[in-house]
């Protein structure tokens, strides 16, 4: 099981007046097979957590460790824009971030996923020749592919059509569930946030950890259903407390 | 009030076809090029011909030129050399391709490299980059007076011209290009974990093909020039220098028809090299001929536009209709 720790983690932009602080002494502990939203205003440095525990960006001060049987863990991440390869197939794509590009085991791996995202027939198509949602699904089918011990989301499906995103909830859920992965989810929307997650983590503006709230009911869940409606509400509410409702 | 569907024109790309569609096709358009030019050209001969009558004598048609080519090409192919002092069309070109390919594939060695040296290094570009504006300034002529100067005959002083004339348009292409790599492709491979070379290989390459491809055609066409420039000064033989020998022999037909022979090279090399290997490298492209594309744009603009002028509705328009179905 992947263990995420977070100690004391702070991050800032800038130099003097422009110096901005976008993460204040953050302290975050995530294990096991959980789904945890990060959610909070825009410029809360939701993406700025995520890409500093991708190893994209680098702590002004702080640690943080993702370890998984006391080794490294292996990450795969699915951005904002699905962040595909133009000039590679699909499959070239899935096949980019492999260790092993040449290992048969590997290649059927990558039809696997893809497969599971309903693409298993696009495979020699180019990205520009799919829609968003499908270059979202390459995008998805792709970080799964590594089989990462925990994989880092950021807004996957706020660029996409209501249905559209929907659908791709859903899938992601039973991906989730079918391969037992640590997600951390980076979402603006409660309500997708509450319909997929275990946890839901709340920062606000300047980068600090408001609250940890455990949403314990059943999947799937219906944004319908009364139970999950009052859970949405509830961190709505947080919200409102916080000051945290855009105006 | 009562919208129908019958207030909403149809749309502008359903009305044309036929004789638009011909005539907007790229074919016509290239077919008819080459017979305006002609057009124009025997007009043009004759108007000048009417307001200052001497001039005919150094104003040859096109009937004319072609000739002169015709005689180029059959040259070493007939009994009794026409052209005994200097080489035939094929030794010329042979000696003047030479020439640009050499100074070419150097141009783009170095350029290259000091392109993405001062694309990845911004110590390397404040390096660099007043001398490159520098050599960027400097006119083709001005460097083939000096290197004529300098090397006087020879292979040498060409193929330099060439690399002189070539390099700061590879160079600035590239650097533009390494700049112009997209981060967030990056950030992708780092968040996997990918290996930099392969990152290199598979994201910043082909970032930068657009880039390579436009350093390519400009390093050719600019050295092609600088070098029979440079041939015309400072040659012995070579494509530049036959052109001085027919403008000292004052036979405006030679010039002309030697230069048609430059024109119909690049043509070619355009057609069945650069177009060709281009659309291999960019096949990934959904839509290519921008052209079409935007022309297209327009056309579904238009629609909209009508479309939206049918769709919109006043205060007084939703008060007609709320009478109408209450």
């Amino acid at each position: 099981m992947a263990d995420i720790k977070v100690e004391h983690l702070h991050k800032e932009f800038g130099l003097g007046d422009d110096k901005v602080v976008a993460l204040e002494d953050v302290n975050l502990e995530i294990s096991g097979h959980v789904f945890v939203s990060i959610v909070g205003p825009s410029g809360c440095g939701k993406s700025t957590l995520l890409n500093i525990m991708s190893q994209i960006e680098t702590p002004t001060s702080g640690v943080v460790s993702i370890t998984q049987d006391n080794r490294e863990a292996l990450r795969g991440y699915v951005f904002q824009a699905a962040r595909l390869l133009p000039w590679r197939t699909v499959f070239d794509n899935l096949l980019f971030v492999q260790e092993d590009q040449s290992d048969e085991a590997v290649r059927e791996r990558c039809q696997r996923y893809l497969d599971m995202v309903q693409l298993g027939d696009k495979t020699e198509k180019f990205p520009g020749e799919l829609s968003g949602g499908m270059q979202q699904r390459v995008g998805i089918a792709r970080a799964f592919s590594v089989e990462p011990d925990v994989l880092f989301m950021d807004e996957p499906f706020s660029h996409l059509d209501a249905i559209t995103a929907r659908t791709l909830r859903a899938e992601l859920h039973e991906m989730w569930k079918a391969t037992g992965k640590t997600i951390v989810f980076v979402t603006h929307d409660v309500g997708e946030a509450v319909e997929l997650s275990n946890r839901i983590v709340v920062f606000s503006k300047g980068g600090k950890l408001e609250d940890d709230i455990t949403i314990d009911l059943p999947f799937p869940r219906d944004p319908a259903n009364e139970k999950v409606a009052i859970a949405k509400a509830a961190v709505l509410r947080k919200f409102e407390e916080l000051d945290l409702v855009a105006t | 009030m009562t919208v129908t569907s019958d207030k909403i024109p149809a749309p502008r790309t359903q009305q044309s076809g036929g004789i638009m569609k011909v005539l907007k096709s790229p074919t016509f358009a290239r077919l008819l090029f080459p017979v305006a030019v002609i057009a124009f050209w025997y007009a043009g001969v004759g108007v000048i011909k009417a307001i200052w009558p001497f001039a005919v004598d150094v104003l040859p048609l096109p009937q004319e030129v072609v000739g002169a080519m015709w005689n180029e090409i059959i040259d070493p192919f007939v009994d009794g050399n026409q052209a005994p002092t200097r080489d035939n069309l094929y030794i010329t070109f042979a000696i003047s391709l030479f020439r640009l390919i050499s100074g070419f594939l150097i141009a783009m060695v170095l350029g290259t490299i000091i392109g993405l040296g001062m694309g990845l290094s911004k110590a390397v570009d404040a390096f660099f980059h007043d001398w490159v504006m520098a050599i960027l300034a400097m006119p083709a002529l001005g460097w083939a007076l000096f290197i004529s100067l300098v090397f006087g005959f020879g292979n040498l002083g060409p193929i330099l011209a060439v690399i002189l004339t070539g390099i700061p348009f590879v160079i600035v292409n590239v650097r533009e290009g390494v700049r112009n790599t997209p981060r967030e492709l990056f950030d992708m491979a780092r968040a996997f974990g990918v290996k930099r070379n392969r990152t290199t290989r598979h994201v910043l390459v082909p970032a930068m093909m657009p880039f390579f491809f436009a350093a390519i055609r400009y390093a050719f066409s600019i050295g092609w020039k600088g070098l029979v420039i440079t041939e015309v000064f400072g040659g012995q033989d070579g494509a530049g220098w036959t052109l001085k020998f027919y403008y000292d022999a004052h036979r405006a037909h030679g010039v002309v028809g030697y230069a048609a022979f430059f024109i119909i090279f690049a043509l070619l090399l355009e057609r069945f090299v650069f177009e060709r290997w281009s659309q291999r490298v960019f096949k990934w492209r959904p839509q290519a001929g921008g052209v079409e594309t935007v022309e297209q744009a327009f056309d579904v603009a238009g629609t909209s536009g009508a479309m939206a002028s049918a769709t919109f509705v006043t205060g007084a328009d939703v008060e007609d209709f709320e009478d109408e179905n209450n």
